[in-house]
């Protein structure tokens, strides 16, 4: 019952506080229900940035940047309209929203299909809302009979007006504050479901461990710009119901200390809650509304300042964040599983079975092959000109000492080191400059040396996003995953938190992500690592099987797990080939020894 | 254009840009030697050209009252390191965040403990004349102040103990902590350092730029889009960067107006990210 | 967190208590006491109290004791119009004193119209504002220009430079500089608008001196002010080109400025703490006593002090602080014996008719009075805004259309 609760927290009490704000807002004080408003408002901008930072994992810095484009188109039309037809909210949001959200996906594109750094987007956004403060200082245009007249404003904004033609009169502030509750709580509930769909499932993946996310085959570019076109779009939005209640817009809504404050709501209420904004937003507005009011001898700003440190220091989580941690204490604890769990044991007829019938969806395996591919950093080269084919069958093993180029090489052939020189193909498709996502999307299959896992999902949604990634499905994905966890002998950790799990259990469970992609070409650094030898011969086992489906190729350390392979080994050493033939012949190989151990003339 | 205009726009605009190196150095040193971005930073320039002027203003020549500056900031700098930033290890975002209010703190404080108004300490009344043209001295000297801080801070990260630990910390963390450096020591000196350094050019600059409690504001905006531009080779970077980005700007300036150099300096820095997604020295070999 | 719950439920209890009346007239104050322009909001709000304090003691209003609902704007727009509109919702307020810059003003204005409530500026300005409820009592651009502009082509020579901030009050100013330089057969040789963020003037001091100007009208606002007249007369320009302003000396910035830079900077106001007059003896007197002699007394607390005794004058004139009849009470010619000078609130414009001062600086950060211009009018906003025969208008009247 109160896991239940807890679960549906962010429905039930929103609509419990929307609905007690709807039924006492004839009862507020006037005064009280218009400055309410405001924050109502800035709540709605809060929201807009917990989307895309609290979300999508992007601090952006712009959100006020279209909350102020949106005001401003929005009062221009409403200005130009809501005299002469009324209806002034009906003018100002759709145009306003979908203004705010163009311009989002315009910088969005800049940023992310860019790929720029975190640090580098950030400052990015920051950019974009200064340039608009000093710009918009000397702006003067009239448009109509809406004239924007740079630093001192638009003027004779409408206010919030439902009724129809020129009588219609703006809503008295308490009708006003109703309003633009309910069109929150719309705003909040839509954004809610959108959250918890495939998309922002997708979204809250990309947040927890990007490049993973790519591995799967998204495309991530297209959801960030996506994810962060809505942000603007509710920011818009917000914009235009700020320009109502205001009646007045001024290039100070561009300003630094505009820009700075939406994080603060953010935080004080609790990122990625969605309805943290809100309480952050209310709590930020009694407090200055109080302060500025006299009571603290108007120490807003000092007080403002100290509370942000403390916030971030002691409260990181917010209001609401701080209430969760509190509340699961007393719940019983899902990832208590995680401590039962048994050994994996590879069942090779099930395996056969789940690679055969993926062989017939994705196609037949592909050969991967490389051509004079080389890569450098700065001085030193990881990948010399290597050419070598792969071709299933067997497994290939990669290996050599440390810092032989094992684990470059295979980035390049992933494409999270984009090579300087030479071809990579894929059958006869070359994909040497080909995105991440989309040599995923060609059939390959990747597992990074550390285990890649969404920790903060369950191991079930980690394998049914992987699952989707390919069926686009629910159902098959459902199937799918269902599926892999059964092989993987984890149905008794699907509700566990993947970051409960033991290192070895988290390889397993990347391991099982990468064959919910079907992959037919597998990748796979240091697969062994920090696996008991009980789960080294079931790997093996795996590995064995999955070459006979698709072509793999596994850098190791642990030369007894090659051994069992019973594949082709290739040496690298300094970035080239340097021997290759089955485990035993290289193991009677001096030269081999040599490197490995360092001494003579090869090192 | 005659060539005196032509050599005084060039002149004034290195000293511009060198104006934005010295506000920046501190900031570049602590973002490439911690991984830190101290949103505080404009108002450690503002606590300097305080501290500045209050020396001058109890008795103490000028030049004697910039020690005092950069030791005050320092100190103001380590204490904020203990509190605050130690606290927050790794956590960017969250460090820019406790900063800026740390920023808000310190501009209120500023305030209540200096009220608005301050007396100036005045530019020396020292010019020159290039053909028809008069130049102040002062903010040409500061082009030699912006080498000399340049010098000072690659000597320092070179040539002493504390700088080989400082850039072992950031570059081989696991390597310098094997071989016992304490990296938290460390941090505590290069955030001390920083501020100091912000302390020292709010001190320098006072005589240009009056003691306001927000005078740090607008230098701190660019001071950042600088450091980020720069991106990892935080000393030669941003020394390359102020010079074409604050450069830039001050020419864009003289030939047309003041607000087509400031666009000039936002459009030409989301161009570079843009290149340069992970700013322009991602890239280069050399690591200071 | 506790701390913060509580104010919540604060604010709430005060909006429940809130209600009660007492036999008091209220008037609103919002103005910036802290950020960045709290320069002035600190003082236009201790002339309020000052002013307040000094109606209270004559009596009152009407027999009745004038109480001040004070707000600090934090140097925030968005805070103007939540403080205008909880003072008109919450507080029953009789008449309203506030505002610095003009977006400031124009962001309250329209409520202050809707809900028929007099509402006083008092900052000096680029002009133009025409609304009845409005009433401005600092000086316009246009105003203090016309006189300064012909003190200067005569003083200085006809080479005229403007350099003016980015914004309308430098634009407007700038459009008005052009305009008296025509009417005075003058030249404007150049002129550069800047943005709000310079702090380094190198460009701006080549080009003047590529124009070769007599005189330069320096109208930046605050600290950029001082920085541009320490690179002025640091680059050695001070004694070969007449620098002017018409906001040089309405914040801080003649106490920022060294001497060196700031000694013969001429500027033009609505008043200056030297002003030699009884009635502003007996103003510096009462302002020292209050608030000590630390910081000059800057022409926008003049201008609340003028705009609360002539409220009140009109209120005591009208008998009651009803609305219509206050505002007719003001549209009535009052007179006043304010600390510049006697000022006339012009009936049709809502303006005020006043000495305009002359001053230039001198070595120990203050000012001489070299010229005073009595009763200048306020002409541009005469001519274009008449509220006795157009009461409907509510506009912002800009020069260039």
């Amino acid at each position: 019952m109160f896991e239940k609760l807890h679960s549906n927290a962010g429905l039930i009490f929103p609509l419990i506080v929307a609905g007690a704000a709807l039924a006492f807002s004839g009862a507020l004080d006037p005064y009280l229900a218009f400055v309410a408003t405001s924050w109502v408002i800035f709540g709605l901008l809060g929201l807009s940035l917990d989307v895309i930072w609290g979300r999508g994992g992007f601090l952006s810095l712009a959100q006020t940047a279209f909350y102020g484009l949106g005001g401003y188109l929005g009062a221009v039309i409403a200005i130009n309209f809501a005299p002469s037809l009324g209806l002034s909210l009906l003018w100002a949001l759709p145009s306003a929203a979908v203004f705010g959200a163009l311009i989002a996906a315009a910088l969005g594109y800049l940023i992310f299909f860019s790929r720029m750094g975190e640090l580098q987007s950030t400052i990015l956004s920051y950019t974009f809302t200064l340039l608009l403060w000093s710009v918009t200082q000397t702006f003067k245009i009239d448009i109509g009979a809406a004239v924007i007249g740079g630093d001192n404003g638009l003027s004779n904004i409408p206010g919030i007006i439902l009724g129809v033609g020129e009588e219609a009169k703006k809503l008295k502030p308490n009708a006003a504050f109703a309003c633009v509750v309910f069109i929150s709580a719309v705003v909040y509930f839509f954004t809610r479901w959108l959250m918890r769909s495939n998309f922002g499932k997708i979204v809250d993946c990309i947040r927890i461990d990007i490049e993973k996310t790519e591995l799967l085959g998204y495309d991530i570019r297209k959801f960030q710009v996506l994810n962060f076109a809505y942000s603007g779009a509710v920011a818009g939005l917000a914009g235009a119901l700020f320009a109502l209640w205001a009646n007045y817009l001024n290039p100070s809504i561009f300003s630094v200390q505009e820009a700075l404050l939406v994080p603060i709501y953010v935080l004080v209420g609790g990122l990625g809650t969605l309805a943290g904004p809100f309480l952050g937003a209310l709590i930020i507005g009694a407090l200055s509304f109080w302060l500025g009011g006299g009571a603290a001898g108007g120490q807003t700003t000092l007080i403002l300042g100290a509370v942000l440190i403390l916030l971030v220091m002691f409260l990181h989580n917010g209001f609401l964040g701080a209430l969760d941690n509190l509340w699961k204490r007393y719940l019983p604890d899902p990832n208590d599983a995680a401590r039962d769990a048994g050994a994996v044991k590879i069942d090779t007829e099930v395996l056969d079975q789940i690679l055969s019938e993926a062989a017939e969806q994705a196609g037949p395996a592909k050969n991967l092959s490389t051509d004079e591919a080389f890569k450098s950093f700065g001085g030193v080269i990881p990948v010399n000109k290597v050419s070598r084919e792969f071709k299933p069958g067997k497994p290939y093993s990669l290996i050599g000492p440390n810092g032989a180029g094992k684990s470059s090489f295979l980035k390049t052939c992933v494409g999270i080191y984009r090579p300087e020189g030479g071809t990579i193909l894929l059958d006869n498709d070359d994909i040497t400059r080909a995105q991440i996502f989309d040599r995923v999307h060609k059939g390959m299959g990747v597992k990074n040396q550390k285990p890649q896992v969404f920790g903060e999902n369950t191991v079930f949604e980690n394998l049914w996003i992987a699952a989707f990634a390919r069926t686009k499905d629910r159902a098959a994905a459902d199937e799918t995953a269902t599926r892999i966890l059964n092989m993987l002998g984890m149905e008794a950790q699907k509700a566990v938190q993947a970051s409960a799990l033991s290192h070895g259990q988290q390889q397993w469970l990347d391991i099982g992500m990468v064959l919910c992609l079907a992959p037919r070409v597998v990748l796979l650094d240091e697969p062994a690592a920090g696996m008991t030898n009980e789960e080294t011969r079931e790997l093996s086992l795996l590995v064995r099987t999955l070459a006979k489906h698709t072509t793999v190729v596994v850098v190791e350390h642990d030369m007894e797990f090659v051994r069992t392979l019973e594949g082709h080994v290739t040496v690298l050493h300094q970035g080239n080939l340097f021997a290759e033939g089955d485990i035993d012949t290289l193991r009677a190989n001096d030269a081999v020894l040599d490197i490995y151990l360092g001494r003579g003339e090869h090192v | 254009m005659e060539l005196d205009f032509l050599a005084t726009v060039l002149l004034s605009s290195l000293s511009s840009a060198s104006i934005l190196l010295i506000a920046t150095l501190g900031l570049a040193v602590v973002y490439g030697l911690m991984g830190v971005i101290n949103l505080a930073h404009g108002e450690f320039l503002m606590v300097g050209a305080y501290s500045a002027l209050t020396a001058t203003q109890i008795g103490l020549p000028y030049p004697l009252a910039i020690p005092f500056a950069v030791a005050m900031t320092m100190l103001i700098g380590a204490t904020v390191e203990l509190l605050i930033i130690r606290k927050l290890y790794g956590r960017i975002f969250d460090t820019m965040l406790a900063t800026w209010g740390l920023g808000m703190v310190f501009n209120q404080a500023a305030v209540l403990i200096f009220g608005t108004v301050s007396p100036g300490i005045g530019m020396p009344q020292w010019n020159f004349q290039i053909g028809d043209y008069s130049l102040a001295f002062y903010p040409i000297a500061m082009i030699f102040v912006a080498a000399v801080m340049l010098a000072f801070v690659y000597f320092l990260m070179t040539h002493t103990v504390y700088g080989m630990k400082a850039r072992a910390s950031i570059q081989e963390p696991q390597m310098a902590q094997a071989i016992g450096i304490d990296s938290s020591r460390v941090n505590t000196m290069t955030f001390a350092i920083g501020c100091g350094l912000a302390g020292f050019a709010g001190a320098i600059l006072l005589p240009i730029i009056p003691a306001t409690p927000s005078m740090g504001l607008f230098f701190a905006v660019k001071g950042f889009l600088t450091v980020v531009v720069a991106g990892p080779v935080a000393l030669t970077g941003s020394a390359i960067t102020a010079l074409g980005l604050g450069g830039g700007a001050s020419v864009t300036a003289s030939f047309m107006t003041s607000v087509v150099g400031d666009v000039f300096f936002f459009l030409m820095t989301a161009l570079l990210l843009w290149l340069y997604p992970l700013g322009i020295s991602a890239n280069w070999r050399r690591k200071l | 967190m506790k701390n913060l719950l509580g104010t919540v439920s604060l604010v709430s209890a005060m909006t429940l208590t809130s209600t009660a009346a007492l036999a008091e007239v209220k008037v609103g104050a919002i103005f910036d006491l802290t950020g960045g322009l709290n320069i002035y909001g600190i003082q236009q709000d201790n002339a309020l109290d000052l002013a307040i304090a000094s109606v209270n003691a004559a009596g009152g209003v009407n027999g009745e004791e004038v109480v001040v609902v004070g707000y600090d704007a934090q140097s925030e727009l968005s805070k103007y119009t939540q403080f205008a509109q909880t003072a008109v919702l919450r507080d029953g307020i009789a008449a309203m004193f506030a505002g610095l810059t003009s977006s400031s003003r124009e962001a309250i204005r329209p409520i202050f119209r809707e809900a028929n409530i007099p509402y006083f500026y008092s900052s000096l300005y680029e002009g133009g504002a025409c609304d009845k409820q409005t009433f401005v009592t600092g000086s316009s651009a246009s105003q203090q220009l016309s006189v300064l502009m012909e003190w200067a082509v005569e003083n200085y020579g006809p080479r005229i430079y403007i350099m003016a901030p980015d914004y309308n009050f430098g634009t407007i100013s700038g459009h008005w500089v052009h305009e008296y330089a025509k009417q005075l057969g003058a030249e404007v040789v150049g002129e550069d608008y800047l943005a709000l963020s310079v702090t380094d003037y190198a460009p701006t001091i080549q080009k003047i001196q590529a124009s070769n100007p007599d005189l330069v009208v320096a109208l930046p606002v605050g600290a950029a002010q001082t920085g541009f007249l320490e690179q002025f007369a640091a680059a050695g320009l001070k004694d070969s080109i007449g620098v002017v302003s018409t906001n040089y000396g309405s914040g801080n910035q003649q106490v920022v400025v060294s001497p060196q830079a700031g000694e013969g900077l001429v500027s033009a106001m609505g008043y200056f703490p030297s002003v030699e007059s009884d009635a502003n003896a007996e103003f510096l007197a009462a302002w020292e006593e209050a608030y000590g002699t630390d910081t000059p007394v800057v022409a926008g607390a003049v201008d609340v002090w003028n705009a609360v005794h002539l409220w009140a004058a009109a209120a005591n004139k009208a008998g009651t602080t009803d609305a219509d009849e206050v505002i007719a009470a003001l549209e009535s010619g009052l007179t006043f014996e304010a600390p510049n000078g006697t000022v006339t609130l012009e009936p049709g414009s809502h303006h005020l008719r006043q000495d305009i001062y002359i001053a230039r600086g001198d070595a120990n950060n203050g000012f001489e009075i070299i010229a005073t211009f009595e009763d200048s009018e306020p002409t541009y906003e005469n001519e274009v805004c008449n509220l006795i025969d157009n009461p409907d208008a509510a506009e912002h009247f800009t020069p260039e259309g």
